[in-house]
């Protein structure tokens, strides 16, 4: 058993130092740094072996602190009609029992699970129980200080709080008894991570019995929760004794992990991802073009990747429609929000950054064309010739562009109407600039996809992404995009500013394209 | 024409795959590239399509006047093991798009069914998408795609390895009919299948290129010949 948890530890550590380690080799600078026999320095191995002991500390106590300060407490404090140690118990109770089938250890298919089991042929009953029987240990222990700390707050009993470890300990084997035992009757294997739409929808009855009734004035009778608690240490007990005599747990992981197997195995997981791909291709024998060169080679390759393209893009834009409809309404329904409507859509133009950045087909895109066509054409020379790779640039940028106009069109119109229904504007200028400026950014994230994909053409040839700096490129988008929503400005500042951005960003990208795409849109080796 | 290579190097950090490579290649040749899991030769053709950027060194093509020029991306056609075909056109549509945009570089071009029946590519098959196609068929489009391409150098990285009895046979014989106007560059791990389609036999050992001379050996005591060579790199 020692053994087995030491080997464990080993195993889980090294993976995720070497996992750090590969993490700081993605990073374009430091790649060139560190060599490859990186995972052998001592001195980083130590570093890391630290963050990795540190991580398994805070994933211990941070995680249940964060779940009783937010979920437990936090919202608790809402229901000030009732009285506090009701609420704590009647929030803590059903979360309990989401949290016995959505986070149970036993069946979730984790990494180490996969290596230990799978690949080194670790006896699966003693690494599972082992595991298992540490990740309780570490449940019981990490609730232990927060139950006591919350718990007292909210007026439970100390004896109680002392308890209340052992009580959700006591749920969890449960469930996971029980799902032994209707392995061994139906044969069916539980995956936390795969639900199913009943578990699903378990998941949102219990929690709207969670947090609805106390809304409402109701919550479980403090003693009705604390029975309940208590009857979970008894059968605990009585499941420990199930979960300790199972038998069958080669073939209990092996069905949990067969979708890891096939997502490690990264030969297996790039055909995976290429059938995916070419799913996506439609079989539509009518389709046809009469187009000549590059325009035939786009155009079907537009009519036949509809589906991921243009019908996504009709269905965002009818949303758009929609809500626009839905505010206008609202408008008319209630005219008093009139000037609060108003002064929202003349400050908030930044926010619609982040909506455009959203809805923006550009990675769909791109991971298209690389997948289905780009990944093979790229391997002739005549694909690969200067002017043709910029002719075909041009095309599908043009593509690109059309496909993201639409929704931009819709919302930048919509909000020109909303502002005009609202009361309007004193400046007739802000609703050129309000619909221009949501043009721009549609127009902006449509170069800039296609921009970094043609400079950094991140997939090698297993259709495998591969270069750190277009990762990098694309979070740093995200945050970005993300930072702008907390920006508040006037459409006219905003707007001239994005309009301005656009216009900068297309020229230099341009630029940018046309010295070095011809070098650098290549398969990545 | 000559397709020369001159003090070409490259390495991955420390460990240097390609050293000072200088070779010469004829035309109307088929070179038979052998070498050990990881000589090189894939680094050597992707060093060579310019799919990477080499450390050191040049190559270019002279031509029967002893007049040096750069090789271009038209001179070379490059297919790989697992043939790549663009999965959401027919053939018929790959073939028309690729004649549309070579229109002026295609010397004496045929109607796309000639081209067709020249690889052996049934009428109902003609019209399917390619991700449809069976990995022969693939493999036959590709090389049909270089053939009609006629490029100067054609690099193969062991292209009949997963192919049945017949398609292999025939790419053979396809590749024995037009090796007289190109440079045929063949990678492969098949000893019998070097022996039986190349003219020469070079391996890529220690990073270098070196050819093995057959001179009056019997083709035994030349494979001893060569598997000898190979396991030099082992022994030293």
């Amino acid at each position: 058993m020692n053994k087995t948890l030491k080997i464990s530890f080993s195993l889980k550590n090294t993976y995720r130092v070497n996992g750090i380690l590969f993490s700081l080799k993605q990073i374009p600078l430091l790649k060139r740094l560190l060599p490859s026999t990186l995972y052998k320095v001592k001195g980083l191995k130590i570093v890391a072996n630290i963050i990795s002991v540190l991580w398994e500390f805070v994933s211990a106590f941070l995680g249940k602190f964060l779940y009783f300060f937010t979920m437990v407490c936090g919202i608790g404090i809402l229901y000030k009609e009732l009285p506090e140690n009701e609420v704590f118990l009647h929030i803590l109770l059903f979360l309990t029992v989401i949290g016995s089938f959505v986070n149970t250890h036993l069946f979730n298919p984790t990494k180490d699970k996969y290596y230990a089991m799978i690949l080194m042929k670790i006896d699966a009953r003693e690494y599972t129980l082992v595991n298992y029987i540490y990740s309780i240990l570490k449940i019981v222990i990490g609730f232990l200080p927060f139950t006591i700390l919350f718990g007292m707050d909210r007026g439970v009993p100390l004896w109680f709080c002392l308890l209340l470890p052992l009580c959700i300990a006591g749920m969890k084997l449960t469930y996971a008894a029980i799902t032994l035992w209707d392995y061994e009757k139906r044969g069916f294997g539980y995956n936390e991570n795969k639900l199913s739409k009943y578990v699903w929808g378990c998941i949102a009855l219990l929690l709207g019995i969670t947090y609805a009734p106390p809304a409402f004035g109701f919550a479980l009778p403090e003693m009705v929760s604390m029975i309940l608690f208590l009857v979970c240490i008894p059968l605990g007990a009585i499941s420990l004794k199930k979960v300790l005599t199972f038998r069958d747990y080669y073939a209990i992981n092996k069905e949990l992990l067969a979708g890891l197997t096939n997502q490690m195995d990264s030969t297996v997981a790039t055909q995976l991802v290429k059938q995916a791909n070419e799913k996506k291709i439609s079989t539509d024998t009518s389709i046809t073009s009469n187009r000549k060169g590059f325009e035939y080679l786009n155009d079907l390759f537009i009519k036949r990747h509809k589906k991921i393209l243009w019908n996504s893009t009709k269905k965002i834009s009818y949303v758009c429609v929609c809500l626009v409809a839905a505010v206008l309404v609202g408008i008319y329904l209630l005219p008093e929000e009139k000037s609060a409507i108003n002064k929202i859509v003349m400050t908030w133009l930044p926010y619609f950054v982040f909506i455009m950045y959203a809805i923006n087909r550009g990675t769909n895109f791109t991971q298209a064309l690389f997948m289905n066509c780009d990944h093979s054409l790229l391997t002739y020379s005549f694909y690969k010739q200067p002017n043709f790779i910029l002719r075909l640039f041009q095309i599908r940028l043009r593509e690109i562009m059309k496909i993201n106009a639409v929704p931009a069109l819709v919302i930048g119109v919509g909000l020109a109407l909303i502002l005009f229904a609202t009361g309007g504007t004193d400046n007739p200028l802000n609703y050129v600039v309000l619909i221009v400026s949501v043009l721009c950014m549609s127009l902006f994230f449509s170069i800039h996809y296609l921009t970094i994909y043609y400079l950094l053409q991140p997939y090698n040839a297993g259709t495998e992404l591969k270069s750190g700096t277009y990762r990098i490129v694309l979070t740093v988008t995200y945050f970005v995009c993300f930072a702008l929503m907390q920006l508040r400005m006037p459409i006219m500042i905003f707007g001239v500013m994005t309009i301005m951005f656009c216009v900068l960003y297309s020229i230099v990208a341009s630029i940018l394209v046309y010295r070095l795409a011809p070098k650098t849109f290549r398969i990545r080796t | 024409m000559k397709f020369v290579i001159e003090h070409l190097s490259k390495s991955f950090e420390k460990k240097q795959v390609l050293k000072d490579i200088n070779f010469t290649f004829e035309e109307g040749k088929i070179y038979g590239l052998l070498g050990r899991n990881g000589a090189g030769k894939t680094t050597l053709f992707n060093c060579l399509n310019r799919d990477l950027k080499v450390d050191n060194g040049n190559f270019y093509i002279e031509d029967e006047n002893g007049v040096r020029r750069e090789v271009v991306a038209d001179d070379i056609g490059y297919v790989l093991s697992t043939p790549t075909v663009p999965e959401f056109l027919t053939g018929r549509e790959f073939l028309k798009f690729f004649m549309d945009i070579n229109e002026k570089s295609i010397k004496n071009p045929k109607s796309i069914d000639e081209y067709f029946d020249y690889m052996s590519i049934e009428p109902e098959d003609r019209d399917k998408l390619l991700k449809d196609y069976s990995h022969g068929m693939k493999n036959k489009m590709q090389m049909l795609i270089n053939i009609i391409a006629q490029p100067n150098i054609l690099l193969l990285d062991e292209p009949l390895t997963s192919l049945d009895v017949v398609v292999a046979e025939e790419m053979k014989q396809l590749l024995r009919s037009l090796k007289q106007n190109q440079i045929t560059i063949f990678s492969t791990h098949i000893m019998d299948l070097a022996l039986d389609l190349c003219d020469e036999i070079v391996l890529l050992n220690h990073g270098e290129l070196e050819v093995v001379e057959k001179t009056d050996l019997d083709s035994s005591e030349f494979k001893d010949k060569i598997i000898a060579a190979l396991r030099e790199e082992e022994n030293e």
